[in-house]
């Protein structure tokens, strides 16, 4: 049992490395990079992270997936005994509608930088900046 | 009986493992290519039939998706292999 | 300069998240909804998948307020890319033999593994927004295989019509029966039957019909950029 405890200690603190490695990396991606298109890609492996430390969250010791099999044990003690050793579901589920709007947002996210290249012929987000201020006075001007 | 589903677990990581690592170390594109289609699918070949020594009852899924690898990851390779050929992505020349 | 700065805010960035995360151990949390969704949703909806008794029926709100995120999503990029259903005049070259042929063959396959996944939804881990994306996947790999047959973009968007009006008609059935919003209302039936867990099928399959036009058609305005 000892033994087992340890092993267990060991997995969280891997999972904690790795899902705040995470995380690190896409805000490093996001805020430190020049080209747009590592932003968006910073954005994926931020919420890649997140969502381990949900499920995570949820996981019980010893626990069971949220999914009852034994279907032709219709006693209703039988089945609330193996669904009183399941993991939380809920965080789960929470897990499910964040990867569902996250495609959304990535996918909302391409097609701004699409646009963008199609507009100024470039990704990188200083080169980006000056052509943006310049046109920019150009139409003050142009309004002048 | 599981000390073989272990060995076959291990040969498949080293094969993934060289196969990332091929992804960084290649000079162009089409070696990448290589490494990222034979060595993944040999590796997850290798390490499903490791399932397959710890699960014998589970062996129809695990023909069903090894064949499906078989299919899917030759098409997909030689699909972006095709793609970069047609943007004129040259070739690696060079030996070191 | 800039490089010693950028290292230390990661290092005090991953500090700080560790000190926040740390005290969440695993295995040992609190359950406190938990525990009641286990020991009642059986009972309550007859779903042997308890996550999909989660995000239907417990939460079937918040799967309403999803869709909507992700209709305003597939929404926005049309507007931002503009549909422009000019494919004959940007002749991309075809994909080959080689994919053709792999379309041809997959694509049934696809269909019926998107199908099963939708309508088994609540026995087995899957759903709708899985299962419609593998729909989405497989008419997305006709148009890859072939530009000719692209996806139609007015097909998609009274599929997407008729799914959202189907399940919101679904919730108000449940209304006027039992006068609370999408609760499931069927017959529960026998637990880990095809047949069970009364309406969280049907709602299942209008959400995986919805989630597969939205991505087929966010897929195709993505791929129709002009060069």
């Amino acid at each position: 049992m000892m033994i087992w405890d340890d092993i267990f200690l060991e997995v969280d603190f891997w999972i904690n490395i790795v899902s705040i490695a995470l995380i690190v990396i896409g805000i490093y991606g996001i805020v430190f990079s020049q080209h747009l298109l590592r932003m968006v890609f910073g954005l994926g492996l931020l919420e890649a992270g997140v969502n381990i430390l949900l499920v995570k969250a949820g996981y019980q010791k010893e626990a069971i997936a949220p999914i009852v099999t034994q279907a032709s044990d219709t006693m209703m003690s039988n089945i609330l005994a193996a669904t009183a050793q399941m993991v939380d579901p809920v965080p789960q589920a929470m897990v499910l509608t964040a990867i569902v709007i996250a495609a959304g947002v990535q996918a909302l996210a391409l097609s701004l930088v699409i646009r963008i290249y199609k507009k100024y012929g470039t990704l990188d987000s200083h080169v980006l900046f000056l052509a943006m201020e310049r046109d920019r006075h150009l139409s003050l001007n142009q309004k002048d | 009986m599981q000390l073989i589903g272990d060995i076959f677990f291990l040969s498949g990581t080293i094969f993934l493992f060289l196969g990332a690592l091929g992804l960084i170390r290649m000079p162009d594109v089409y070696n990448r290519i290589q490494a990222g289609t034979k060595a993944v699918t040999l590796g997850s070949i290798l390490t499903l039939m490791g399932i397959f020594f710890y699960f014998p009852q589970w062996w129809g899924h695990l023909c069903l998706i090894i064949l499906f690898l078989l299919f899917t990851n030759p098409v997909s390779s030689s699909a972006l292999a095709r793609a970069f050929y047609r943007n004129g992505i040259s070739v690696w020349t060079k030996t070191k | 300069m800039q490089r010693w700065t950028t290292i230390l805010f990661l290092t005090g960035l991953s500090i700080v998240l560790f000190a926040i995360i740390t005290p969440l151990v695993l295995g040992q949390s609190p359950m406190l909804v938990g525990k009641l969704i286990n020991a009642s949703a059986v009972n309550d909806t007859g779903a042997a998948n308890l996550v999909t008794a989660v995000v239907l029926a417990y939460r079937g709100l918040d799967t309403l307020g999803e869709l909507a995120i992700l209709f305003t999503a597939a929404t926005a990029i049309g507007i931002i890319l503009g549909t422009t259903d000019k494919t004959q005049t940007t002749s991309s070259p075809t994909a080959g033999f080689i994919v053709a042929t792999a379309a041809k063959v997959l694509f049934p396959l696809l269909l019926v593994f998107a199908l099963y996944i939708i309508l088994h939804g609540h026995l087995t881990p899957g759903g709708g927004f899985q299962g419609g994306a593998v729909l989405a996947a497989a008419f997305f790999l006709l148009t890859l295989a072939d530009s000719g047959n692209n996806i139609k973009h007015k097909v998609t968007q009274v599929i997407e019509a008729l799914a959202g009006t189907a399940f919101i008609v679904l919730g108000l059935v449940s209304f006027a029966l039992q006068g609370v919003f999408l609760q499931p209302w069927l017959d529960k039936g026998e637990l880990g039957s095809l047949f069970s867990a009364g309406s969280l099928p049907l709602l299942y399959l209008a959400l995986g019909l919805k989630v597969g036009a939205e991505l087929a058609n966010l897929l195709s305005s993505l791929a129709n950029v002009e060069k």
